[in-house]
């Protein structure tokens, strides 16, 4: 337990630090960002009618919300209410925090990249078990092409071809939304299937997208295992296959644990662009709208979540990786 | 137990997410509908719902939906020259007295809030309180501002008499009350301070008393930007029941005051960000309605192909101009400008930018053409068409200084010519127009290329710093006379009010991004553009006539811009499910539907 709190605390250290620099690179880069939102704002509402003085000061009362103060006293405050953890409050919506406004996003997010990340991981690693120990084989062959030609398609690619296929050719899923508002939410059937069925695009792409990657990781590594004393020994021992199976499935699954984690970090990048193409609202979505609208606060925040939630996915794997690994957890790998 | 994982995975995602996004308790009737049937549209006026919005029409991201649950006095109908005719909205009807220095509004008998409370002259006095704060037009607490009212007052139970100040008048006044924003006073009383109306006497004075008053006034439009009322309580045809982030579920309002006449039992808006959501709605037959959306032919053609859906087609005082920037050589001559207006053919780049949503300009007057005619008579047909024609374009070089050398234009000084055009890259339409308008420049020997900008906020910060030499600027945004001749000699041509006189500021200063100069020449004589367009402002009748004919023509033969196409207004119907949407040309084209429900016009198909 010791040696556990110790390592926890460092990565708390390390991932402190890492949210830190993040954040304060985010900063100053997001005020770099050229634009005038409020001129845009003013064209809107001039091409919708409203005479240019009502337009003028209806822009001003909306960017009275903006930060002011000089460059480095708006980042002051800015840190101060992150201990406090005050992000601001959102442009796009006034008098809305902006951490509402993001955690509101992000299970949007979070919940589809993680079940896509879980069922590629899953489909992937059993598939490159069997194309590693049948990589001599037919199926074997057919199952390395199909993760390199998958881990080769950009996800947006993947995002356009789905959804042309299941929205167009075969319109068997909604074209975009996370859910029939005609479903009282709740646990209840047609809420939840719904829920389902609007999120299948989306998880069904971050899946395809990661499932080539984890294939062709696990069957190099067990392709490496294979060859291990162990496992030769244990064959001689007469022990039966499918002990053996879960023998080199377990030790070769340890090293794809980081992969996971940082997958996590990639797929939440890549939600920009595939919630973007389904228009499924979440953090992706939401960023979108930030920039357009040179929503500082939102966009810090959004960075901000993004960052935590990468160092925390790779905290947690580490971690992880020290309970499942006995040479880790004991300490002996150090020596 | 890999398959027990990933169905664990969805079912977390079910449940975490299940009970987000309610606003309300009431079940809905679920299924498609009940009765009058579930309409499905979206709102035009606000891209992309969020949960997080208030039920505030003065939030920009507020959950109040025009016409649907968010209420105006009235509804402006869309006329070509006359800003002041309306639909009913909360009021019934009303009086406009002959000079425009008060009107009289008269509330529908029978309305009531959603929740059972009658809707009253108060609700009325307060929403126009919550407009001062937001500084409408109308409603506006800066001394000396036109068009502003000078006393509110309750008549009756519903019966508002409203009184412009007639030290600076605008005609433009009526609109301006009409368009205001009226919600319930039960709901929102909490807002403002008890002594808001003493306040609002004091600030219209002078001196530091009134500088305090001002300014307590003006600190309260944040508050009521953000007020998030704890449920919707409308006095619109719906009110919102619930949302999630990508759909907003509204359903009737039995105590509206034209309840036995609206369609639909319930409404969905669906969310959108881009056109391409739009469009990707139209062609899966979702939308009942869409408003105006920029679509591209090929697009177009799998929208109407879809069962149902059809093309409803008006005005919209909307144009789009080539602008230069007259700071800058060679488009400070105006010999130049006139060259490049002769060269380029309206009719091929409205046909291949916008020719589903644009008509060709007739010419450059800086009004569409439609209003123009009625404007203009015709005066119009006697303004320069400056339609193609290569040999007076190289007159009008000529006399500018330009030369010819081996096929290609060069600048006086023999240095070559370098025509660019800036447009944002999101403007599908606008691209198209450029690189039609650059390669007919090109073809006339002039070196032109099209250069886009990232998104509109940085074409427009890049556009009013005066980096572009020419760049795509809409115009013609009416019907209000003034309003249409902003766009050409207002702020973005140095013409200002400060301190309640008008400035202009010198080419390339102070916003004047398009450069051009206090007066410019017109027949021979010198005209100073800014000073009439600020008089249109209160100008009327034959006045106004005359002055829109002055400055039509100053556009015509100055050309600030190159007025290329005059937009269409495009509306997308659906008739599986519901009848009786607006027919072409109809002054409610440009209202959301939920105007037209109100009006009882959208029935259940049969």
């Amino acid at each position: 337990m010791t040696m556990f709190a110790r390592r926890l605390a460092g990565h708390l250290a390390r991932g402190l630090v890492m949210v830190l620099v993040v954040t304060t690179v985010s900063f100053f880069v997001i005020r770099s960002v050229p634009g005038d939102p409020m001129a845009a704002r003013y064209e809107k509402l001039v091409e919708q009618g409203m005479s240019p003085t009502a337009a003028q000061r209806a822009v001003e009362v909306l960017y009275g919300f903006a930060p002011t103060g000089s460059l480095w006293q708006q980042y002051v405050d800015y840190m101060s209410g992150l201990l406090r953890l005050d992000l601001g409050q959102s442009l796009m919506v006034p008098g809305v925090g902006v951490s509402t406004v993001l955690f509101s996003a992000a299970k949007w997010t979070v919940l589809p990249v993680l079940a896509g990340t879980l069922l590629s991981f899953l489909i992937g690693v059993v598939m490159g078990v069997y194309a590693a120990i049948r990589r001599s084989g037919r199926l074997g062959d057919v199952l390395a092409i199909s993760g390199s030609l998958l881990h080769g398609v950009p996800q947006y690619v993947l995002a356009l071809l789905l959804g042309a296929v299941f929205t167009t050719l075969i319109p068997i899923l909604p074209t975009s939304g996370t859910a029939d508002i005609m479903f009282e939410p709740g646990f209840n059937a047609g809420y939840i299937g719904s829920l389902i069925e609007y999120a299948t695009l989306p998880v069904l792409t971050y899946a395809l997208a990661s499932y080539g990657g984890w294939i062709l990781a696990m069957k190099s590594s067990v392709v490496t295992v294979l060859g291990d004393d162990f496992i030769l020994a244990a064959e001689l021992r007469g022990i039966k296959r499918g002990i053996v199976f879960r023998y080199v499935a377990r030790n070769a699954i340890l090293p794809l644990f980081t992969i996971l984690a940082l997958s996590l970090g990639m797929l939440f990048g890549g939600a920009i662009f595939i919630e973007r193409i389904f228009n499924y609202p979440g953090l992706g979505l939401m960023l979108i709208d930030g920039i357009n609208n040179r929503d500082y606060a939102l966009m810090g925040g959004a960075f901000l979540l993004i960052t935590v939630a990468i160092v925390v996915a790779n905290i947690v794997a580490d971690l992880f990786y020290s309970v499942i690994d006995p040479r880790v957890r004991s300490g002996e790998g150090a020596r | 137990m890999k398959r027990l994982a990933a169905v664990a995975a969805l079912l977390g995602l079910a449940a975490v997410t299940a009970c987000s996004g309610s606003t309300g308790d009431k079940p809905a009737a679920g299924g498609s509908g009940s009765g009058g049937g579930l309409y499905t549209t979206i709102d035009g006026l606000k891209p992309g719902l969020d949960v997080n919005g208030p039920i505030n029409p003065w939030n920009p991201k507020g959950n109040a939906f025009l016409g649907f649950n968010a209420m105006r006095i009235a509804w402006s109908k869309n006329h070509l020259t006359d800003p002041n005719q309306f639909y009913p909205g909360i009021a019934a009807s009303w009086e406009i007295a002959p000079d425009n220095s008060s009107i009289t509004l008269h509330l529908h008998p029978g309305n009531k809030w959603s929740d059972g409370k009658p809707v009253t002259a108060e609700d009325v006095k307060f929403s126009i309180a919550l407009a001062y704060t937001q500084g409408s037009t109308a409603f506006a607490i800066d001394p000396g501002a036109a068009g502003a009212a000078s006393e509110v007052e309750v008549v009756d139970e519903k019966t508002v008499k409203i009184t412009q100040d007639m030290d600076n008048p605008s005609v433009t006044f009526v609109r301006g009350v009409m368009d205001s924003y009226i919600v319930p006073q039960h709901v929102w009383g909490s807002v403002l301070p008890a002594d808001f109306w003493d306040k609002l006497k004091a600030a219209r004075g002078e001196g530091a008393e009134a500088e305090k008053a001002r300014e307590e006034i003006t600190a309260l439009s944040e508050k009521v930007l953000a007020f998030a009322p704890p449920k919707d309580v409308s006095a619109g045809p719906f009110t919102l029941e619930r949302m999630n982030p990508s759909e907003a579920l509204l359903v009737k309002n039995k105590n509206f005051y034209n309840a036995a006449n609206v369609g639909p039992d319930q409404v969905k808006m669906l969310n959108y960000t881009g056109n391409e959501q739009i469009w990707n709605y139209l062609i899966a037959g979702k939308l009942d309605n869409a408003p105006f959306t920029a679509v591209p032919a090929d697009v177009m053609k799998r929208i109407t192909t879809t069962q149902g859906n059809g093309v409803v087609k008006g005005y919209s005082p909307v144009s789009l101009g080539m602008a230069f920037n007259q700071s800058k050589k060679p488009y400070d001559n105006v010999h130049v400008r006139r060259g490049l207006a002769y060269l380029i053919n309206r009719d091929e780049v409205t046909k291949i930018a916008s020719p589903e949503g644009g008509t060709p300009a007739v010419t450059t007057t800086g009004i569409h053409q439609k209003p123009a005619a009625e404007w203009l008579g015709a005066d119009l047909a006697a303004l320069e068409p400056y339609k193609l024609d290569v040999a007076k374009a190289e007159e009008e070089f000529k006399e500018a200084g330009l030369k010819k050398e081996g096929g290609k234009w060069t600048l006086p000084d023999g240095t070559p010519w370098k025509f660019t055009v800036n447009v944002p890259a999101p403007f599908s339409d606008w691209i198209s127009g450029a690189k039609a308008v650059t390669s007919q420049l090109t073809a006339a020997g002039i070196d032109a290329e099209v250069v886009t900008t990232a998104d509109y906020p940085l074409y427009l910060k890049e556009l009013a710093e005066g980096k572009y030499d020419v760049g795509f600027w809409l115009i013609a945004l009416g019907p209000a006379p003034y309003n249409i001749y902003q766009r050409l000699y207002g702020v973005s041509n140095g013409w200002s009010i400060l301190g309640g006189k008008l400035k202009h500021a010198e080419p390339g200063k102070n916003g004047n991004w398009m450069g051009g100069p206090e007066t410019i020449e017109v027949d021979g004589a010198k005209v100073n553009p800014g000073e009439l367009t600020a008089k249109l402002n209160s100008a009327s009748g034959d006045e106004q006539k005359k002055i829109i004919g002055q400055l039509a023509k100053a556009a015509n033969q100055d050309l600030p811009v190159v007025q290329l196409w005059d937009y269409v207004n495009t509306q997308f119907v659906n008739t599986n499910r519901f009848t009786g949407f607006p027919e072409n040309d109809s002054d409610l084209l440009r209202q959301p539907s939920g105007v037209w429900i109100q009006l009882g016009m959208v029935k259940k198909k049969q």
